[in-house]
């Protein structure tokens, strides 16, 4: 009866490769830093303005030229130099202990049953806990030193690494994991081939989430250790001695230094772990 | 007309023409039970009651029923993921006892590694047992698969830079890049779009006249399952037990000769639909008079 031909079926459609040059402006790759630049002017420029005009008490308000020359002069004179030293050090040596303790242990409390029973209570504790808290205690064991400051750093930025190692392991797909099964994936393979992977975007962001922590503990450390050195101390002398330039520095240095490590964080979480952002060209 | 065909237990009373009379089977499932227990309700939810079913080598077998009625969960005791409350599964009668290379799957959801290309996603399924192919072996073999399921060209593409189509098709790659005997295909095609269904149907329906492995799949498509299988397995629920194994007698190669314009195709479907209209009106009254 019928005399139609079937339609022959049609090849999808995505398999032809059609790849095409993109021509873009040669200004294009400048454009969000132009922006930034021009941004940052007017931001400054505003509040040298505002400061020129005095509606603030300049006692908290001063210049912003005054505050880089704060800053300029507080390098030169070797006042901020050594303070910064002390902290990024400090900073960098309570990261790396926390995550040397906090990534495996955090990755074997996802993995293994009976150690996340064991110290989950104790996590979830710590992690909670405000670190300010421990402050007392900390000068009571540790007395106002070095080791004081560093070490609630590490307790600062320890928890939210272990939480998110662990968050990170309990949630891998588990059809990536029967998949690893069927394939073939014994123990350690599907450890390295499978969870670790998956898991490394949650351990990025324990990192990222450590270094804010830190960022915090460090700066407490420092301001209520009374240890005498660091840009805590900095900051706490400059408000002692009202000087408002040399305080608006040290916050900017502050502030630099924070942006800079989160975006390399996340710089860092774009080439690790590309397929999370699939919308990014 | 419309020829109900009669649950088989004999491999003798199978089909015409012969192609899988008195062949040994190489799946088995005997009175198999499946369940979920609830710890909290101290309850167990049966999925699957008194199962029995013979898959031959060589033969497409396709299980339809409604959503729920467990087909994924006798797909995975195949596989070998979870074991049956009562009953056995053998294949090539070895008591199933965990995942094995004569056995690969492919997952509804794909199940492709995210952070591997399609070439390195594909090499996972020959990287990890051994003997271990050597790297020129493996690239050929690899090559030969992504070009049969139309991959050629996207070996360094990451799945997020692929259609859901595409990334089945590196799932099938996947199953077939080693070989296996067995291809268990848990409803491959239910995520991808209507049209490109249609497309990768035909495409298989090719692929496994070439390969000649023998699939398990597992749809909810009454057109899907007479359209690619030589059996459809009419599964009821709850607990889903086989109500119909119907013999799907369309010749092949069915996407090439325009199988849903013959006659037969359309009264097998109907057959098969109300099968499954009626297992649904039964449940509803069921569950009304209860
Ligand atoms: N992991 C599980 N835990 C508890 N119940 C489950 C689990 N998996 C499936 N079930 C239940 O078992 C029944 C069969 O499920 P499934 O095999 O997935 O059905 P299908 O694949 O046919 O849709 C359903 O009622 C479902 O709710
Ligand atoms: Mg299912």
């Amino acid at each position: 009866m019928t005399t139609v031909q079937p339609a022959p079926a049609k090849p999808d459609e995505d398999v032809s490769s059609i790849t095409e040059a993109i021509t873009r402006s040669r200004w294009a790759p400048f454009r969000s830093l132009i922006i930034t630049v021009l941004n940052l002017t007017v931001f400054f420029t505003i509040w040298q303005l505002i400061a020129l005009a005095e509606v603030i008490n300049p006692l908290f308000f001063p210049k912003a030229t005054a505050m880089f020359s704060a800053i300029y002069t507080g390098f030169a004179d070797g006042i901020i130099g050594p303070e910064l030293w002390h902290s990024v050090q400090n900073f960098t040596i309570g990261l790396i202990i926390a995550s040397v303790i906090g990534i495996p242990l955090g990755l074997l409390m996802g993995g293994v049953r009976i150690v996340d029973l064991i110290l989950s209570p104790y996590v979830w504790a710590m992690a909670a806990l405000p670190r300010v808290a421990l402050i007392p205690l900390l000068i009571l064991i540790l007395g106002f030193g070095n080791s004081m400051q560093l070490t609630i750093i590490v307790l600062s930025a320890v928890f939210p690494m272990m939480v998110n190692c662990m968050e990170g392991v309990k949630t891998v797909d588990p059809s990536l994991i029967r998949a690893g099964r069927v394939f073939g994936a014994n123990g350690p393979q599907m450890y390295f081939k499978v969870i670790l992977p998956f898991t490394l975007p949650f351990v990025i962001s324990g990192i990222n989430q450590g270094i804010a922590r830190g960022l915090v503990g460090m700066l407490i450390g420092e301001l209520l250790g009374g240890g005498g050195e660091g840009l805590g101390f900095l900051l706490d002398r400059a408000g002692d001695q009202f000087d408002a330039p040399m305080l608006y520095g040290t916050l900017l240095i502050l502030a630099v230094l924070s942006v800079g490590l989160v975006q390399g964080m996340r710089w860092v979480e774009r080439r690790a772990a590309p397929w999370r952002d699939q919308s990014r060209v | 007309m419309t020829q109900a065909v009669p649950s088989i237990t004999d491999p003798a009373l199978l089909g015409d023409g012969g192609t899988l009379t008195g062949r040994k089977p190489l799946i088995e499932i005997r009175n198999v039970s499946a369940g979920y227990e609830n710890k909290r309700a101290k309850t167990r939810l049966i999925a699957l009651r008194d199962v029995t079913l013979e898959v031959y080598p060589g033969e497409f077998l396709a299980i339809v029923g409604p959503s729920g009625c467990g087909k994924t969960t006798l797909i995975n005791m195949i596989a070998g993921f979870m074991k049956p409350l009562e009953g056995t599964i053998t294949v090539r009668g070895e008591k199933v006892d965990g995942p094995s290379a004569d056995r690969a799957m492919v997952f509804q959801d794909y199940a492709v590694l995210p952070w591997r290309t399609v070439y390195n996603n594909v090499k996972f399924a020959l990287e990890n047992r051994r003997p271990r192919p050597n790297k020129d072996e493996l690239a050929t073999r690899i090559a030969k698969v992504l070009a049969m399921v139309g991959l050629s060209g996207f070996e360094q593409s990451y799945p997020y830079e692929l259609s859901g189509g595409m990334r089945q098709r590196v799932g099938i790659a996947r199953a077939l890049v080693s070989d296996p005997e067995i291809l268990l295909m848990d409803e491959p095609f239910g995520a991808v779009d209507a049209m490109t269904r249609e497309a990768m149907q035909a495409e298989f329906e090719k692929i496994i006249a070439e390969t000649g492995q023998t699939v398990f799949f597992i749809t909810h498509s009454i057109d899907e399952a007479v359209a690619l299988a030589d059996r459809v397995v009419v599964v009821s629920s709850r607990p889903g037990h086989i109500k119909e194994i119907v013999d799907i007698d369309l010749p092949r190669s069915r996407f090439a000769e325009g199988v849903k314009s013959n006659p037969r195709f359309g009264e097998l479907r109907e057959h098969i639909w109300g099968l499954l209209q009626a297992e649904a009106l039964g449940a509803k009254i069921g569950g009304a008079g209860v």
